[in-house]
C-alpha cells in the first residue's frame, strides 16, 4: 500500500477486552484511513459489537479493556480525561446502531435532537444548530427537511428514523463513522439508499467509516478492505476484491460459501422424486386462494386499510411459491389467513378442493393437521416455560389416538429430522441458539406429516452459515416429504435457492409472478426491478473494482 | 431453580434473610403460643390492670390486666391466619377471573372491570366497616372483607399480563398446532403470566396485616376479648394520654415487625422472579 502513514485515523493496537475473566476480544489489531470503508463481518458472539463499543471505550459494566491500545490520530482514547472522551464521542467518532426509532428521544423532536449534538459538540446558538441539523437531513436524504424535523421519532418510518440517526452520527463532523448493523430489519431497498448515503457521505468528507454487519452482500458492495472476526479475533484482513477470489482461511471460504445463492430450486430434478418438472398448471393445485381479502380497521379514523387487496394465487402438490415484498406490503397477512390466525374479509381459499375459508374453527381443526406454519422470530415462538419435547409434542395432540410412547418416539424422529440431538429434549428454549431454536420451530411444523407449511421469513436475522444450514434443511425435507410450501420472505437469495414461483407483493397485491428464474432473469414490473436491484450480489461492482484500482495506484 | 442456588440467592441478599428470620419468629409464636405465653390471653385480671412491664408481666397489662405479651404471641395465630387466608382467597378467584377477562375481551369483560373499579374507588375502611357490620364481627368475616379488596388487586394483575401475552407469537404458533382455547389459557399464558401475582402474595399479606389492625383499631374488626394487635393498639390508645405507653407499644410494634417481615419477603420475591437481578445460569 502507497498510503501515507498520516493518513491512518484509527489505530486499533492489540487489543484485548475480557469479561471477568473471558476473553471476547482477543489482540486485535487493524487501522482505518482517510476515505477507507472497512466492513468487519462475523456471526453472533464474534465480538463485532463489543469492538465497536471498545473503540469509543464505552464498555457494558462488565467489560475492561484488558491489553492493547485505541489511538484516534495518533492519541490514546485510554488516558483521555471523562471530558475528552465525551468530546471525543461523536464529535470524532460517531456510532449508528441498529433499529433508529429506539436510539432516539421518543418526547423531543428529531430536529432538536440532532441540534442538541451539535451544540454540545461544537456550542453555537440554537437557532444555528437547527439550521445546520435541518441543512444536513436535505443531505440525507430526507425530503421536506424542514417540516421532519419537527417531526417526533414515532412520526418516521424506519429508513428516515436511520436517516436522522445518521445525521445526528455527523453533524458535529467526526473522522470516524463506526455503523453497527445499522441497516438490519430495513426492506432491501432502505437498505441500499441508507447504505450508499452513508457511503458517499463519507467519500465526500473523506471520513473513515468502519461497517459493522454480517451480510457479505454489503462488504462486496461498499467495503475497500474487510475483516473477518471469530471468537474475538480478526481471521482475515484484506482488500475486499482479494477476499471475494480467494480467502485465504477455511473459515472466510465457509462463510463466504454459505452466502451465495446456491441456484436451481429443485424443479425436479432432485433424484427419487416423481413429480414432474412440468410447470404446466396442474389439474388439480393443492391449495387455491382466490381474491383473498383482509381488511383492519385503523385507529382514530374509521378507513380500513387493505392489508391483502384481492390476492389469488395456487400452490400445486410439491411445489414452492415464495411470495416476497417489502415489510406492509401484506404477505405475511395473506399467510397468516392461510391457517386462520387472521379470518379473512373476502374471497376463497381452497384446500384439497374443500372451502376452508369460513370454516368455525371446530371444523377447521382437522386441516391444522395438514396445514402447518413455521413462525417468523424463532425464539419468541416458543412457550419459553416449555421443554422442547413439549414444543414438539404440540401439535402431536392434534391426534388423540397416539399414545404417550408414540409421542415420545415420533418427538425423537422429529429432532433427528431437523439434525438436533436427542439430548436436547429436556433443554428450554433460552438455552439454544436462534438455528436450534428455528429448527425447533420446523420440527413443531412438520410433526403431524403436514401437506402444506407456510414458512414465515425462515431465514432472516440468522447468522451465515446457519442460514445456509436452514435452507439446506428445508430443502432436504421437501425433498424427502413431498411438501407443498408458501414462503413469506423478503430474502430474495433465499427465495432463489428454494422456491419454484413466486409473486412479488405490493400494497397488498400481487403485481407480478411467475417461474422463479424468469422472474429475476427477466422482471416485467418497475417495482419487481427496484426489488431485485436492492439485492446485494456477493461480487463487487464495477466501481468499486475501479475504486480499489485507483486506491492501489495511489 | 434448585436449592443450593435459593440458598446461595438469600445469603447475598441481607434484606432477604432478616425477612425469612422474622417469618420464622412468627411461625414460632404460631406454634408454640401455649408454651411461650406466661399468662392466659383471654382472662382479665381487673387487680392488675395497667401494670408496666415487669417480671411478672414482660410487655405490661392493659386495662382489664390481660398481659400483653402473651397476648401478642397469640395474637399471631388471629392476625396471619386472617391475612393468610383473605390473601388465600383473593388469590384462588382473583387469578382466574383476571384470566378469563383478559382472554375474553367483551361486555361481560368489561363490566367485570367497572365492579372492580367500583371496589377499588371506595374508601377501604368505609367498605370494611359497611361489610363488617352487615355480616358480624367475626374472624372470617374480617378475612372475606379483605379477599373481596384483594380480588380486583390480583384479577388486574393478571389480566394486564394475559392482554399482552395473548398477544405474544408463541400463541399464535400453539393455535396453529391445534391448541385449544383451554389449553392455551392454562397451559400457555397462566404459566407465564403467574410470576407478578406470586409476588404480590407477601406484599398482600402485609398489606392484610395493616388493614386488619386498621379495621379493629377503629371498631370495625374482630371483638374483644380476641386477641388481635389492631384491637390491642386501639384499647391503649385511650390510656396514651396518660403515660401508659406500654400497651399500645408493643403490639404496634409486632404490627410493623410483621409487615416489614412478608415486605422483606415480597421484594426477595421480585429479585428471585427477574432473571436480570437474579443472573442467568
Amino acid at each position: 500500500m502507497t498510503a501515507d502513514p498520516s493518513d491512518v485515523l484509527l489505530d486499533v493496537d492489540k487489543l484485548t477486552v475480557s469479561f471477568g475473566d473471558k476473553p471476547v476480544l482477543d489482540d486485535v489489531s487493524f487501522s482505518l484511513r482517510r476515505d477507507e470503508v472497512l466492513g468487519i463481518v462475523g456471526e453472533t458472539g464474534a465480538g463485532k459489537s463489543i469492538l465497536a463499543r471498545a473503540l469509543i471505550n464505552l464498555l457494558p459494566e462488565e467489560g475492561r479493556i484488558a491489553s492493547g491500545d485505541v489511538r484516534l490520530n495518533g492519541r490514546s482514547i485510554l488516558t483521555m480525561t471523562p471530558r475528552e472522551q465525551q468530546q471525543l464521542r461523536g464529535g470524532e467518532i460517531s456510532v449508528i446502531g441498529t433499529n433508529a426509532k429506539s436510539l432516539l428521544d421518543p418526547v423531543e423532536t428529531v430536529g432538536s435532537q440532532v441540534a442538541r449534538v451539535l451544540r454540545a459538540h461544537r456550542g453555537g446558538s440554537r437557532r444555528d444548530a437547527w439550521k445546520a441539523a435541518v441543512d444536513l437531513f436535505a443531505k440525507v436524504g430526507i425530503v421536506d427537511p424542514e417540516r421532519r424535523a419537527h417531526a417526533y421519532p414515532h412520526e418516521l418510518s424506519g429508513g428516515m428514523a436511520q436517516r436522522v440517526v445518521i445525521a445526528m452520527a455527523m453533524i458535529a463532523g467526526p473522522k470516524v463513522i463506526l455503523a453497527d448493523d445499522a441497516t438490519l430489519g430495513l426492506d432491501a431497498t432502505i437498505q441500499v439508499q441508507v447504505l450508499d448515503l452513508l457511503v458517499q457521505r463519507c467519500r465526500e468528507l473523506g471520513l473513515g467509516a468502519v461497517i459493522i454487519t454480517h451480510d457479505l452482500g454489503i462488504v462486496a458492495h461498499y467495503c475497500d478492505r474487510v475483516a473477518i472476526m471469530r471468537e474475538g479475533r480478526i481471521v482475515e484482513l484484506k482488500p475486499t476484491g482479494r477476499f471475494l477470489e480467494q480467502p485465504e482461511e477455511a473459515y472466510s471460504s465457509v462463510l463466504l460459501d454459505a452466502a451465495r445463492v446456491r441456484p436451481t430450486p429443485m424443479g425436479g430434478q432432485a433424484p427419487g422424486d416423481e413429480q414432474s418438472p412440468a410447470p404446466a398448471v396442474p389439474a388439480k393445485p393443492l391449495l387455491e386462494v382466490q381474491g383473498l381479502e383482509k381488511y383492519f380497521a385503523m385507529g382514530g379514523n374509521s378507513k380500513a386499510v387493505r392489508a391483502v387487496d384481492g390476492v389469488s394465487f395456487t400452490v400445486g402438490r410439491g411445489e414452492t411459491l415464495a411470495l416476497v415484498g417489502e415489510s406492509g406490503s401484506g404477505k405475511t397477512t395473506a399467510g397468516q389467513c392461510l391457517v386462520r390466525l387472521l379470518n379473512p374479509d373476502g374471497g376463497r381459499i381452497l384446500f384439497d378442493g374443500a372451502d376452508v375459508t369460513t370454516l368455525p374453527e371446530r371444523d377447521f381443526r382437522p386441516y391444522r393437521k395438514r396445514i402447518q406454519m413455521v413462525f417468523q422470530e424463532p425464539y419468541v415462538a416458543l412457550n419459553p416455560r416449555w421443554p422442547v419435547e413439549d414444543l414438539i409434542a404440540e401439535p402431536l395432540e392434534l391426534d388423540p389416538r397416539m399414545s404417550r410412547t408414540d409421542r415420545a418416539r415420533r418427538v425423537r424422529e422429529l429432532l433427528d429430522m431437523v439434525q438436533l440431538p436427542a439430548k436436547l429434549a429436556g433443554a428450554y428454549p433460552h438455552q439454544l441458539t436462534a438455528g436450534e431454536q428455528k429448527r425447533i420451530g420446523i420440527a413443531r411444523a412438520l410433526a403431524t406429516n403436514p401437506d402444506f407449511v407456510v414458512f414465515d421469513e425462515p431465514t432472516t436475522a440468522l447468522d451465515i452459515r446457519v442460514r445456509a444450514q436452514i435452507i439446506d434443511l428445508v430443502r432436504e425435507l421437501q425433498q424427502e416429504m413431498g411438501l407443498s410450501a408458501l414462503f413469506i420472505t423478503h430474502d430474495l437469495n433465499s427465495v432463489r435457492s428454494l422456491a419454484h414461483y413466486v409473486a412479488v407483493m405490493r400494497y397488498g397485491k400481487i403485481v407480478e409472478s411467475g417461474e422463479t428464474e424468469t422472474i429475476f432473469a427477466r422482471p416485467a414490473q418497475d417495482y419487481t426491478k427496484t426489488l431485485l436491484a436492492a439485492e446485494l450480489p456477493i461480487e463487487q461492482s464495477e466501481a468499486q473494482r475501479n475504486r480499489a484500482l485507483a486506491r492501489r495506484a495511489g | 431453580m434448585n436449592s443450593p442456588n435459593l440458598l446461595a440467592f438469600v445469603m447475598r441478599r441481607p434484606a432477604a434473610l432478616a425477612g425469612i428470620v422474622l417469618l420464622a419468629l412468627q411461625i414460632a409464636a404460631i406454634i408454640f403460643a401455649p408454651l411461650l405465653a406466661t399468662h392466659s390471653p383471654v382472662e382479665a385480671d381487673p387487680i392488675n390492670s395497667l401494670q408496666p412491664p415487669s417480671l411478672a408481666h414482660w410487655f405490661g397489662t392493659d386495662v382489664s390486666g390481660m398481659d400483653i405479651y402473651s397476648r401478642i404471641l397469640f395474637a399471631t395465630r388471629v392476625n396471619l391466619l386472617i391475612s393468610i387466608s383473605a390473601v388465600a382467597i383473593a388469590f384462588a378467584i382473583g387469578v382466574p377471573i383476571g384470566l378469563l377477562i383478559g382472554y375474553y375481551r367483551g361486555t361481560v369483560s368489561s363490566l367485570v372491570m367497572r365492579v372492580f373499579d367500583f371496589i377499588q374507588s371506595f374508601p377501604v375502611f368505609v367498605l370494611g366497616m359497611a361489610l363488617v357490620s352487615v355480616m358480624g364481627q367475626e374472624i372470617w368475616n374480617v378475612a372475606i372483607v379483605l379477599a373481596v379488596l384483594f380480588i380486583p388487586m390480583f384479577a388486574r394483575l393478571i389480566r394486564a399480563e394475559v392482554l399482552s401475552l395473548r398477544e405474544r407469537p408463541f400463541i399464535s404458533a400453539a393455535r396453529c398446532s391445534g391448541a385449544t382455547d383451554r389449553s392455551i389459557m392454562f397451559r400457555h399464558i397462566l404459566p407465564n403470566a403467574l410470576t407478578p401475582a406470586i409476588v404480590q402474595i407477601s406484599i398482600s399479606i402485609g398489606m392484610a396485616i395493616l388493614l386488619t389492625a386498621g379495621l379493629s383499631f377503629i371498631g370495625a374488626g374482630v371483638r374483644m376479648p380476641t386477641p388481635e394487635w389492631g384491637l390491642m393498639v386501639s384499647i391503649g390508645a385511650q390510656q396514651m394520654i396518660l403515660g401508659v405507653w406500654w400497651v399500645s407499644l408493643f403490639p404496634g410494634l409486632a404490627i410493623v415487625i410483621s409487615v416489614l417481615c412478608f415486605a422483606l419477603l415480597g421484594d426477595a420475591a421480585k429479585d428471585l422472579s427477574d432473571p436480570t437481578t437474579r443472573g442467568r445460569q
